[in-house]
């Protein structure tokens, strides 16, 4: 039955559904669609129903790939998480005006092109590049030290670009918690450090498991980062998806691969919601 | 006399430019209930967090049993705090916050912790709640919790920042009581801030009033309550008419005094102004539960007239005008005179219930 009370408290969401039904539902039925669809040998999509797009997913060559992708987004996850928190945790603690200079600081890289930034790290990075210049120079050593082009290269740039997200994650955690809490842990025998682990660590769980979805989410389908850092030497799920639709004129297969990134997304907010379920109002379940 | 459990030493203690202890010095003994008693900022909350440890001192000494603990850290000192907020850790049960204290120090098996936190959640009257998480809890049973949380610590001293402060007042009177009661119970030494002079009097063996970061006075309930030293805790403890006088005669303890164009006999023995000669300004303070209205003149009595009578239930306030000059009286039960508005009366109060203070810079009778 319709109830016009309810309706009237919930049309406000009406313009947002239709975003979000026209925008992102609707594109997502086509890409499943898609996903079990055949081409011919132009590249053109032939309606044809299969399951060999998913089969692919298992062949040797690309479940590596799944790997790799799984193993960056895991590493940049931890590699954010470990520089980011004590950044955070002393963000946090700030006078108000440091606080927002630093926010402001961390913020700033949004400011620039984040392809510009990734050439940043070549001209660091590089045979020729700033850092192996000066080790040459002060004869630190003799030839060029390789460091581009390697799955490292690949992560110290996905961490770099992210980090900021890992960053604001814990320190609105940090900063919502209630400094009294930590004085009564002093107060009750413990040290500092006890009172990190006991009191400060777990009450800003939810900040490090909402920044760690935040990072890895976005690490597992950036592609132009490991094509520029990584020159290519190692196979991620943004660059297959890409070349595949682009190179490999196989959309169908593209359209596999999203779904199977989806599903591996839908697993870490799975167990992100867990993480997170006792608190109120924190979780995203 | 014995050796006292807490000293503070000539405690000074500075916010940025601002100074908000100024060369405090306290003795608590051992098993005592004390008070601290002033207006929000005047720097009682300070004092505590100066004991626990939550706060360094800039200059001066702490001693607790006879040993200076200024630079020892608040985790490192037996005394145990319960925080105005309660401060209950919200990602563990009731149980495991009570544990807290004697599982970090490992200072009891788990076995004994078990035995303890039974014992202390009975003591404050929350048995069966091991298991709650504090979000579950209401203000007056958070408290407990607190309380529990710091006494299975055996300190030796507790601290209570306002602890009553959220609560509403018929639940702030019954913890009132169960407080004054489990003090006596443990014997353990409580220091309790508070800026209430009703709950202050209450439930202490001794009060520390303070203002402005300086103590004032420090004595019995009974003491501060009917002798105080100066017009800050004259005003601050108990409703008093506080009148600027002007000595006229000294005479054994008896002043004649002269309160606007009135002249009236005040026995004075405690304050540094009962020394005081013909022609100085004192200030007179008298408790207004103590004055009476008369119908007919009496010995002593002044003349007025009534200005306002506000009847609450078990007492009536009145406000009279003597010459230009007003006054309060509160009385519980007036048989012998009715009187209305406009009324001309005459006004008396119980000896006891007069004294007189130092004169002060700034004194404004309205003000008081």
């Amino acid at each position: 039955m319709f109830n016009k009370e309810k309706f009237k408290q919930n049309a406000p969401a009406i313009p947002v559904l239709i975003w979000v039904g026209f925008l992102v539902g609707l594109p997502l039925v086509f890409v499943i669609i898609l996903s079990f669809l055949t081409r011919d040998d132009l590249g053109n999509v032939v309606i044809k129903f299969t399951l060999s797009n998913y089969k692919k997913i298992f062949d040797p060559t690309y479940l590596k790939v799944f790997f790799n992708s799984f193993l960056l987004a895991t590493l940049t996850g931890l590699i954010t998480l470990i520089i980011g928190y004590p950044v955070a945790y002393f963000t946090a603690n700030l006078s108000p005006k440091k606080r927002s200079l630093s926010i402001g600081l961390i913020m700033l890289p949004f400011w620039i092109s984040s392809l510009l930034r990734t050439y940043g790290w070549i001209i660091l990075l590089g045979n020729t590049g700033i850092i192996n210049n000066i080790l040459t120079k002060l004869n630190i050593i003799q030839s060029p030290f390789n460091m581009m082009y390697k799955f490292s290269t690949t992560l110290i740039g996905t961490a770099y670009m992210l980090i900021p997200f890992m960053i604001i994650a814990i320190y609105n955690s940090v900063d919502k918690l209630d400094k009294s809490l930590l004085e009564a842990s002093y107060d009750l025998g413990a040290s500092k450090r006890q009172t990190f682990l006991n009191i400060t660590l777990p009450l800003t769980l939810p900040g490090i498991a909402g920044g760690f979805t935040l990072v890895f989410i976005p690490s597992l389908g950036l592609f132009f980062i490991s094509d520029l850092l990584g020159g290519g030497m190692t196979l991620f799920l943004g660059n297959v998806i890409n070349s595949q639709v682009t190179k490999g004129r196989n959309k169908p297969l593209a359209a596999a691969f999203s779904i199977g990134m989806i599903i591996l997304v839908l697993i870490i907010l799975y167990l992100y919601g867990k993480l997170t379920k006792d608190k109120k109002g924190e979780g995203l379940f | 006399m014995n050796k006292p459990l807490l000293s503070l030493i000539d405690i000074n203690k500075y916010f940025d430019n601002f100074q908000v202890l100024k060369n405090v010095s306290l003795d608590i003994k051992d098993g005592e209930f004390l008070t601290l008693l002033g207006p929000s900022g005047c720097g009682k909350t300070t004092i505590l967090r100066c004991i626990a440890g939550l706060e360094t001192v800039d200059s001066g000494d702490i001693l607790l049993n006879g040993k200076s603990v200024v630079y020892l850290p608040a985790n490192k000192r037996n005394v145990n705090t319960v925080f105005q907020n309660y401060a209950l850790f919200p990602h563990l049960n009731m149980y495991d916050n009570i544990a807290y204290g004697p599982r970090i120090k490992k200072s009891m098996t788990e076995d004994e912790i078990k035995v303890r936190v039974a014992e202390v959640l009975h003591l404050v009257q929350m048995s069966g709640y091991e298991d709650r998480m504090s979000s579950q809890l209401s203000g007056g049973q958070m408290q407990r919790i607190a309380i529990a949380r710091a006494l299975i610590n055996e300190p030796d001293i507790l601290l209570l920042d306002e602890p009553l402060g959220a609560l509403d007042l018929k639940l702030r009177k019954h913890m009132q009581r169960e407080l004054a009661l489990l003090q006596k119970q443990t014997k353990t030494t409580f220091v309790y801030v508070t800026h209430d002079q009703e709950e202050a009097v209450n439930i202490s063996d001794r009060i520390a009033v303070m203002n402005k970061g300086v103590i004032q006075q420090i004595g019995t309930p009974r003491e501060v309550y009917n002798h105080p030293v100066n017009l800050f805790v004259a005003s601050f403890i108990g409703d008093r008419n506080i009148k600027e006088v002007e000595i006229l005669e000294n005479n054994n303890n008896y002043h004649k005094v002269k309160l606007g164009n009135n002249t009236v006999t005040i026995r004075c023995s405690r304050t540094a102004e009962c020394k005081s000669k013909p022609g100085d300004k004192a200030l007179l303070a008298i408790h207004m539960d103590k004055m009476k209205i008369d119908c007919n003149e009496m010995p002593n009595s002044i003349k007025g007239k009534v200005v306002s009578v506000h009847y609450a239930g078990s007492q009536t306030r009145t406000e009279l005008d003597v010459n230009g000059q007003s006054l309060t009286a509160i009385e519980y039960q007036n048989e012998d005179c009715e009187y209305k508005i406009g009324d001309k009366v005459y006004i008396t109060w119980e000896e006891s219930g007069a004294i007189l203070l130092p004169m002060e810079d700034g004194f404004e009778e309205s003000g008081v």
